[in-house]
């Protein structure tokens, strides 16, 4: 080879100044990306550092004003539908039957449908569940029930740890836990993404071999609110002295699955004050049932139909405002269902009739159950001929309870609901069968008399419950030790910084 | 032929260097644009470029989001080297003005998209248009479906009325992460 090339110096020197335009060239492309990549990071920052463990609703508030301001729509109390809405309905009132379901346990007290996440706390100091604590170690109730009521929790969990969080009386958290339901709850302060913030859907989730943080967006738009509206309860065996919040879906999420769950471990919440069997307690199986339901299996989230899209002058953001969203058919339902409103409404409506049709029938079926098996007792049955009337009283009143306390469960899953209440019915018709035979080996042969409970007094007054005083005693509570609780999360708030901004 | 672009002997070192240099910047680019993305029918490579968010964020708010992603309305489906070659056209006018940011505040569609997502509605909604039942229920209907495009009536679909870059503040979508790595993320915050 030559070394002289055949081409003219010129032309050489011309491809290497070409060369090293074209590289130069290239490298401003690949830093324009690079800087584009990193303003995409910028996009939506907040204005002021908000810390990750912040309770105050206000201080997310001041970067994220239009959806702090939707939030503040879920103190909003005037929407009722047929069944539910956002107003507080007492519902012993309008149900006299549960009083008598619930007997022995603190449901048949105070029973009301829920109103707005703006209430939260407010709630469960004046539910009469709570009773009237004087003390920190006063109280019915385990500080568990505080877990789900504010985003003081998270703070709380990070700064005595989860296992402290649960032991102990609600009263001892009075002061810590005072901003209602909000933003912490939800997101995570640096990214704002959608998080977790309560451990036992992650702890129930790797018991099921799944790992929430492989959950998308879209699920996550769910799974937010599965990590409160769901079906619980408190485990004692977890850690010593601790009521420990979990999750029974180890078997998996069908009333049958629970119940399979609850029997293996013999667990029950409490023995009812007349037939005394041992019960369950539904808490409130919403994500559950909703994940048998249409919507989900077409891939629609919560926030789709509770937090939908809203417009404000140019402005669209998630409205905050979670509530029924027959109040906002236009832009929860209508997105994807072109029918009118009231056709909407009515379709809500039919199966919520159809499901409490049979709802109310099984309701009086294990009243019945229960009063024929108090006067089985009363004739002298022993413990052995009551072990398999006990057992039908306990699965039928919890498959009932996994029906009702699924608030919206009639339209989630109208299929799924009926189910759970028809195996129900049958339970409940089986297990009177037995009851009728054992009352006339025990000598009894006739109908045992429906008792009056066409009110909630009537029934309270029934099942022998003192209303006057837990009444009484919730008043001075509430004039007394809240007040003081108030003052104290007042005082530690004010040490919270607050002055913390784009500067640091 | 080769050998006459072969550089003289004594230049071979340099030119080597150089050409390297080249190439590993055309893969570094591949890389950090996320330039095989682009083959996919993912709706999170819109977002690549962040001033997509709100059609991203809308779309995924729409009663289309289940069944329909981007591609499916924006690209041709006659057939497959016409999707690409549409593509292809349309990334690269979309990279150019973006580096130039040239890019508007508010995102209109070009004509030749038009006609693409005309197209897209009647290749899925056939059936509504042709149904005579259906054709008859609207008023006018099937005269309207002649002289213009459907989102002339049926405007919110799927994106809604109002879609400029701040119209969808703090809407989630999957913007591409921060180039800037960890450790250097975390020496920031801590000086």
């Amino acid at each position: 080879m030559t070394t002289k090339s055949k081409r003219h110096p010129l032309l050489n020197w011309g491809i290497f100044l070409a060369t090293i335009v074209v590289v130069f060239l290239l490298g401003l492309l690949a830093s324009s990306i690079l800087e584009r990549r990193t303003e995409a990071a910028y996009v939506n920052v907040p204005k002021t550092d908000i810390d990750q463990f912040d309770p105050r609703n206000e201080v997310w508030g001041e970067n994220y004003p239009r959806e702090y301001q939707s939030y503040y729509g879920t103190a909003d109390t005037s929407f009722r539908t047929k069944y539910n809405g956002n107003a507080m309905i007492d519902m012993l009132e309008v149900d006299p039957r549960m009083v008598v379901l619930w007997a022995g346990y603190g449901f048949s007290k105070d029973y009301n449908q829920g109103r707005g996440h703006y209430y939260a706390v407010t709630d469960l100091r004046n539910t009469l569940r709570t009773g009237a604590p004087e003390g920190p170690k006063d109280g019915p109730m385990p500080s568990t029930c505080m877990t789900c009521k504010s985003p003081d929790v998270p703070r709380l969990m990070n700064e005595i740890g989860v296992k402290q969080f649960y032991t102990g009386k609600w009263a001892e958290l009075g002061a810590e836990v005072v901003n209602p339901i909000g933003c912490a709850d939800c997101h995570d302060a640096e990214t704002m993404n959608l998080r977790i913030s309560r451990p036992a859907l992650i702890e129930a989730f790797e018991r099921m071999g799944k790992d929430i943080t492989k959950a998308s967006h879209q699920e996550m738009r769910s799974l937010v609110c599965a990590q409160c509206h769901v079906e619980y309860y408190f485990n004692k065996e977890t850690a010593p002295g601790a009521n420990y919040l979990t999750f029974p879906w180890d078997n998996g999420f069908s009333a049958e699955a629970m119940e399979e769950y609850y029997d293996n471990m013999e667990f029950s919440d409490w023995t009812h004050a007349l037939s005394k069997a041992p019960m369950l307690k539904a808490q409130h199986p919403g994500y559950e049932i909703y994940m048998t339901g249409i919507h989900a299996q077409r891939g629609v989230s919560c926030a789709d139909c509770h937090m939908p899209y809203k417009s404000e002058g140019g402005q669209k953001f998630t409205d905050h405002k979670m509530q029924s969203p027959l109040n906002n058919i236009a832009n929860s339902c209508q997105v994807c269902h072109r029918e009118e409103a009231g056709t909407l409404m009515a379709n809500v409506y039919e199966r919520q009739d159809k499901i409490i049709e049979n709802r109310d029938k099984l309701e009086e079926l294990i009243v019945r159950a229960h009063v024929e098996a108090k006067k089985a007792w009363d004739l002298g049955a022993n413990d052995e001929q009551m072990t398999a009337i006990l057992q039908g009283i306990r699965h039928s009143q919890w498959r009932w309870d996994y029906a009702a306390a699924s608030h919206g469960g009639s339209f989630h899953s109208p299929l799924e609901t009926g189910r759970v209440i028809s195996t129900a019915i049958t339970i409940a018709q089986e297990t009177r069968i037995k009851l009728a035979r054992l009352l006339a080996e025990l000598g009894f042969n006739e109908e045992v008399p429906y008792p009056d409970i066409s009110t909630k007094a009537k029934a309270q007054e029934f099942i022998g419950l003192d209303m006057d005083k837990l009444k009484s005693e919730k008043q001075e509570f509430l004039k007394t030790v809240v007040p003081e609780w108030d003052k104290e999360a007042e005082k530690r708030e004010k040490g919270y910084d607050m002055t913390t901004s784009l500067q640091d | 032929m080769l050998r006459r672009l072969l550089p003289p002997a004594k230049w071979r070192l340099p030119v080597l260097i150089i050409t390297s240099i080249f190439v590993g910047l055309i893969i570094f680019i591949f890389y950090i644009s996320k330039a095989h993305s682009y083959l996919s029918d993912n709706p999170a490579t819109c977002t690549n470029c962040h001033i997509m968010a709100p059609q991203y964020a809308t779309w995924n708010h729409s009663s289309h989001r289940e069944v329909a992603h981007c591609n499916d309305c924006h690209v041709p489906h006659n057939n497959v080297f016409n999707k690409y070659y549409f593509k292809a056209k349309d990334g690269l006018r979309h990279a150019t003005i973006f580096t130039l940011r040239k890019e508007p505040q508010v995102i209109f569609i070009h004509e030749a998209g038009q006609k693409v997502v005309h197209n897209n509605c009647i290749r899925c909604h056939k059936q509504q248009i042709t149904d005579p039942k259906l054709a008859s229920s609207v008023h006018n209907h099937t005269a309207h479906m002649q002289d213009r495009p459907c989102w002339e009536c049926h405007r919110e679909i799927p994106h809604g009325r109002v879609n400029s870059l701040s119209s969808v503040p703090n809407a989630r979508v999957p913007l591409p992460e921060s180039p800037v790595p960890d450790w250097l993320e975390s020496y920031i915050k801590n000086n």
